[in-house]
């Protein structure tokens, strides 16, 4: 230690293991809950509701009669005004299945462990809200193949199933997506929202990844780990550019104007993911790992949508 | 253009190892730095969108290869001092030689002689010409260049502070000899002197040689009374005893009562009050002193308590050989001229023995010296040795058998002495002996005659087994050689030269001189501890070290594991006539006051080459830095 060292950055020291879920943490989640832009019938009824004609309670509109009906939710009393047989529709809270997708590629343990484990305590968040909800919560940790899953469990008491879960991964491997998608949809029966947490670094591209998961009739919702280092790989002059997930180099001269090129192609990027999820009504999000981490979930998801 | 620094020829060596150094670090394959990266992908998508960037950084590199050359290329020149055509030999080529002599100790100035020289030395090198150069140089007894040739003002002043006179006389042909090589083929040379002008004649074939002589001279007074000579001596038949010499001059423009007092190892001994006319010089011969110390001083004072202006004169040194006890181990039947001879020497602890008791005594004992009256021992190496005519048989140095007797009426003489050796030092009446019958000894490598006669050897000396011998060919008792005074001296003088008590010992040596001290036998190196603590390793040359003493004072000389002292003194009445001179002459050239230098600008290309070469490196290193040219 030197007299130098306050004028050296301060790096954001690396949570431990045990320290990656505090319980204040835990609390200022409690109250979120998770929004949902379509409904899904579920088995069990919960706090998330679809307009069926059932056994709901709360009135939500009228269909018109058609055969086959349960004759029980005719509206007799329209019929009397009107003579026009109508069906009563009522909102059911059902139960609605979550699936986490983690990325744990060797792109997210770059720069140190920063990015890793604020990805980790976003989908930690991401499930324990759910879970508050009584939503039926799955992770999925996935790289170049699916590396590890969580099966579906409900209720809050699960969350420490997921910290388990969380705990025990290490970033490695290139990125793939797509077979998130593939295992998601052979796996789980019943469709529902699947929470993409990633740097979208996929060398198939991230489309591919997102896709994957709308032709397997799953709502994805993307959370963008990002990092303004990425932009800028700090060296200058002669190098080698080195992959991290494929240790494929490239010899290059870093030039001011080339990195500025390269920060624009990289924002670019971004836009150009944002753009493709804006267009196919993906819910999107970007949380920068070196926001906090609580107020990207309680201000940054609530005007993304992705909680209430 | 002129090339003052390397030669043209050693400039192109070095720039082209050194620019082929360049070019083949240059064309090495740059190890690049590993940067490691999220996603690859996006740089090969921007990478590829400039196909012209290839080119680009390539001709970077070349200029940035160029531009290494280029700074290479202004050092390299700048290592050559090149000046404009004609300015070397336009401006002047100065030796200021300044006076380190003894005489520049005085104290007639206020701090001294030699810082009023070292204020005009500054002066002259402040006074330099654009185009001059000069070498400053102090002169002594001997000449010693402080810097090479110049013109860096600041080396020069440098040395001039460094500069400090030295307790020896002033050899003033040497340093314009000096001098006069180093301005060989300088059209504007000149030889400019700072000291106090008291300076011995010096002969016209050793003047500047064409060059111009400038004198600068220091000092306002004289009044000096100086030691010019001390020394002593033990009584050679008396070594507890010991006499000592001092001699001493008055150089002051009056009549002056000084104080002389004599020590012993610090203790005073003699102590007399001496009148001095100007000009007058006295010797005192004080005899009879104890010599039982090894340190004898000679300081003079003026009585009235006032200081003389030369100070390093006032004390002269001088030290008495160690007088040690030697045993001596005689073999014969028994030889009262031998014995009553031995018995002169009250330091001698004298064994008797016969042939036969020889062996046993010798091994019982160790013995400085064996003398063998005609009979053969076997002497140990290392051990000095006396033979009187040695048997034909037995004896390290046999002789022939049978005898060379004197004719009828007549008898056998010393023709020839050699009285250079230390054996037969104080023997002048070795030619009165009258010799009846000689033994033939045949010499070996290395012997040395001392004296011989019409039949032969007579008296010899050498060296065998690291010991030294002394042999008479003839028996004392059948000659009158006993009765001489030479005798005893002989066998003493024999005793003292085994022992290394030479006597040709030096109690004192002369600063400014080359010193040849007396080491033990077979000793090939010495130091000389001189009294400022300085240690000097000394060459040994026959038996003596050699060693150029500048410094008054007690030296000790090491060697061989014991040491000696070794005393050193001005002794120069040249410097202790030490009032200053306003002029000088070199034979029948008479120096001039110094000129100040043409003013003007220095020309001196390399300090715009080192500019340009540093203005590269810096504009480099600001756009390495800002990341314009990486």
């Amino acid at each position: 230690m030197g007299w130098l060292d306050w004028l050296r950055p301060k790096k954001k020291p690396a949570a431990s293991e045990a320290e990656l879920f505090d319980e204040a943490f835990q609390r200022k989640l409690e109250y979120l809950a998770v929004a949902s832009r379509r409904l899904f019938a579920g088995r069990m009824r919960a706090e998330r509701r679809t307009r069926i004609a059932g056994s709901g309670i709360e009135f939500a509109d009228h269909r018109p009669y058609t055969p086959g009906d349960d004759l029980r939710a005719l509206d007799w009393s329209v019929y009397g005004r009107t003579e026009r047989l109508l069906v009563k529709r009522f909102e059911e809270e059902e139960d609605l299945t979550i699936a986490i997708v983690l990325d744990v590629s060797a792109s997210m343990g770059f720069g140190g462990r920063a990015r890793f484990d604020h990805a980790r305590r976003l989908a930690a968040a991401m499930a324990y809200l759910s879970l508050s909800n009584l939503d039926r919560v799955t992770m999925v940790a996935v790289s170049t193949k699916v590396v590890r899953r969580l099966p579906p469990a409900r209720g809050r008491g699960q969350i420490f199933k997921v910290f388990e879960f969380l705990r025990g991964l290490e970033p490695s491997g290139e990125t793939a997506l797509s077979e998130a998608g593939r295992t998601l949809g052979a796996e789980l029966k019943r469709r529902g929202v699947a929470i993409v947490v990633s740097d979208l670094y996929d060398p198939a591209g991230f489309e591919r990844g997102i896709n994957a998961l709308r032709y397997q009739k799953f709502e994805p919702m993307v959370i963008h780990v990002t990092d303004a280092r990425d932009a800028d790989p700090g060296a200058r002059g002669d190098v080698l550019l080195v992959d991290t997930e494929t240790g494929d180099g490239r010899e290059v001269t870093l030039t001011p104007a080339l990195v500025a090129r390269f920060r624009d192609a990289h924002s670019h990027w971004r836009h150009e993911v944002e753009g493709f999820c804006k267009a196919r009504r993906v819910a999107y999000a970007q949380a920068d790992v070196e926001g906090a981490l609580e107020e990207q979930v309680l201000n940054l998801f609530r005007r993304s949508g992705l909680v209430e | 253009m002129e090339w003052l620094g390397l030669a043209p020829s050693q400039l192109a060596w070095v720039g082209a190892l050194a620019g082929a150094a360049v070019v083949g670090l240059y064309l090495l394959r740059q190890r690049r730095r590993r940067v490691l990266v999220p996603f690859a992908p996006l740089w090969a998508r921007v990478l590829e969108e400039r196909p012209s960037a290839k080119l680009f950084e390539r001709l970077r590199r070349l200029l940035s290869l160029l531009l290494q050359l280029v700074l290479l290329g202004l050092l390299v020149v700048a290592l050559g001092d090149p000046r404009p055509a004609g300015a070397s030999r336009r401006g002047r080529t100065t030796v200021l030689l300044l006076d380190a002599s003894a005489s520049m100790s005085a104290t007639d100035l206020p701090g001294g002689r030699a810082a009023a020289a070292r204020e005009a030395a500054r002066r002259i090198v402040r006074a330099m010409g654009p185009d001059d150069r000069m070498l400053v140089a102090q002169m002594d007894a001997e000449v010693t260049a402080l810097t090479p040739l110049t013109d860096d003002s600041t080396a020069l002043e440098t040395a001039v502070t460094a500069y400090r006179p030295r307790d020896t006389g002033l050899d003033l042909s040497r340093a314009l000899r000096f001098a006069r090589d180093v301005l060989r083929g300088n059209a504007h040379g000149e030889v400019i002197v700072v000291g106090d002008g008291a300076y011995p004649p010096v002969a016209e074939d050793v003047s500047t040689d064409g060059s111009a002589l400038r004198f600068v001279g220091v000092g306002r007074r004289g009044r000096n009374l100086g030691l010019t000579a001390f020394s002593a001596r033990r009584y050679p038949l008396d070594r507890s005893r010991c006499e000592a010499m001092v001699e001493l001059q008055s150089w002051s423009d009056r009549a002056e009562s000084v104080v002389l007092t004599v020590s012993v190892d610090g203790a005073p001994i003699e102590r007399a009050r001496l009148r001095v006319e100007p000009g007058e010089r006295v010797q005192r011969v004080i005899e009879r002193l104890s010599g039982g110390g090894e340190r004898l001083e000679a300081r003079i004072a003026l009585e009235d308590g006032s200081r003389d202006d030369l100070s390093v004169d006032d004390v002269a040194y001088a030290t008495l050989p160690e007088r040690r006890r030697a045993r001596v181990l005689s073999v014969g039947e028994g030889n009262r001229y031998l014995e009553a001879a031995l018995l002169l020497d009250e330091y001698l602890e004298v064994v008797d023995a016969t042939a036969a008791q020889a062996p046993a005594a010798l091994s019982q004992g160790r013995f400085d010296v064996v003398i063998s009256d005609g009979a053969a021992v076997q002497v140990p190496p290392g051990v000095g040795w006396i033979s009187l005519r040695p048997p034909p048989d037995g004896s390290p140095r046999p002789v022939e058998p049978g005898l060379f007797s004197a004719p009828a009426g007549g008898a056998i003489v010393f023709d020839r002495v050699d009285r250079r050796h230390p054996v037969t030092r104080f023997t002048s009446d070795l030619e009165e002996a009258h010799i009846g019958r000689v033994a033939r000894y045949r010499l070996a490598p290395g012997d040395r005659v001392l004296g011989s006669g019409s039949a032969g050897p007579l008296l010899v000396a050498g060296e065998r087994d690291g010991g030294r011998f002394v042999l008479f060919t003839f028996d004392v008792r059948e000659s009158d050689v006993a009765l001489l005074v030479s005798w005893p001296v002989m066998l003493i003088n024999a005793i003292d030269w085994f022992s290394g008590e030479d006597g040709a010992f030096q109690s004192s040596y002369r600063t400014g001189t080359a010193w040849r001290m007396p080491v033990p036998v077979g000793e090939r190196e010495a130091t000389v501890e001189t009294p400022s603590g300085r240690r000097v390793r000394v060459p040994v040359m026959e038996g003596r070290a050699v060693f150029f003493g500048t410094e008054a004072g007690f030296h000790r000389l090491h060697s061989g594991g014991s040491h000696t002292l070794v005393a050193g003194n001005l002794g120069d009445p040249d410097e202790s006539a030490c009032a200053p001179r306003a002029t000088l002459s070199v034979g029948s050239t008479r120096a001039t006051a110094p000129l100040p230098g043409r003013p003007g600008l220095r020309r001196e290309w390399w300090v715009a080459l080192l500019a340009a070469a540093a203005l590269i490196v810096v504009a480099e290193w600001a756009t390495w830095h800002r990341r314009v040219t990486v």
